[in-house]
């Protein structure tokens, strides 16, 4: 009496040329269209990589021309240093705008509650 | 010692390797993307591709058609994923209709009908074992399951296969 195993492989190995042997690619056309893959794929990261490199470069070269905007210095530490006398450069630290008091008179927020008998 | 015909980036695995098992690989790929021939073509040309690249590097450590297996298994899981998903609901959505492939084993093999009907890992591990001659080991490790859990597959497989096509021969006569 056959093992029960063997009777399930032996169906198994009937039906079996069912899938293997069904006619595929044969191996060297899958391996040569891998090959290709490969090198084609290759070749695009060595073009992906020398145009990012290209571009790198690029963005240095035009960064290191633009010069960049000067930062206003109101105190110079060094010069501060040097001497015992020091006046605050009042003209930089003036405000843009500058308005007539006599012409146009700033809204003032006053408290109008008396503090103590007086206004504030 | 290293094979004339070894891959420059998997020098472990030889071109005469691969091609000694091209038929059992493309046998189990077909498995992986439910029988459709030019998937399963562009499957092993994937496969062959990792290779080549050294993407998928054996090292040795277990038997060169164990890892090829493998390398296979984990491409169709990674790239038919979506695409199962958004066939279980086309076929959730669609009249089911009687319309078999004709290169289907299925369609022509009791064996095989029965070995449909079984849970996903218990029809890998028997196609596995009994088509493509791979040990129970051998096999746990492509299904990447423990040895325990492959035998435990196995066994379960088996039995109902055994009940199944007891149970047809008795309706039969």
């Amino acid at each position: 009496m056959n093992d029960p195993d063997t009777d399930l492989v032996n169906e198994f190995k009937h039906g079996r040329h069912l899938t293997d042997e069904l006619d595929h690619r044969p191996f060297a056309t899958v391996w040569r269209a891998a090959q290709q893959t490969v090198v084609a794929s290759r070749r695009r990261y060595r073009m992906f990589m020398a145009a990012a490199v290209l571009v790198a470069a690029a963005v240095i070269s035009v960064s290191m021309q633009v010069p960049s905007p000067a930062v206003p210095v109101y105190i110079e530490v060094a010069e501060l240093l040097d001497s015992t006398n020091w006046v605050a450069p009042s003209d930089v630290l003036l405000p843009d705008r500058q308005f007539d008091i006599y012409q146009e008179i700033p809204v003032l927020h006053q408290p109008t509650e008396p503090a103590r008998g007086a206004l504030l | 010692m290293r094979d004339r015909d070894a891959l420059d980036n998997n020098p472990h695995i030889s071109r005469s390797a691969l091609e000694a098992m091209h038929s059992q690989l493309f046998g189990w790929a077909l498995s992986r993307c439910g029988m459709q021939r030019t998937a399963a073509e562009d499957l092993v040309q994937q496969a062959y591709v990792e290779l080549l690249s050294g993407n998928a590097r054996f090292d040795n450590k277990s038997s060169l058609k164990t890892f090829v297996f493998a390398v296979v298994q984990n491409l169709a899981k990674s790239r038919f994923r979506r695409l199962a998903t958004r066939m279980r609901l086309v076929q959730q959505y669609q009249v089911a209709d009687d319309v078999v492939d004709p290169t289907e084993p299925s369609a022509q093999n009791n064996i095989w009908i029965a070995v449909r009907e079984l849970p996903t890992r218990q029809r890998d591990i028997v196609e596995l074992v009994f088509c493509r001659d791979l040990t129970i080991e051998e096999a746990a490790a492509v299904m990447r399951v423990s040895v325990g859990t492959g035998r435990a597959h196995y066994d379960r497989a088996k039995k109902a296969l055994r009940e199944k096509l007891k149970e047809w021969s008795e309706t039969d006569r």
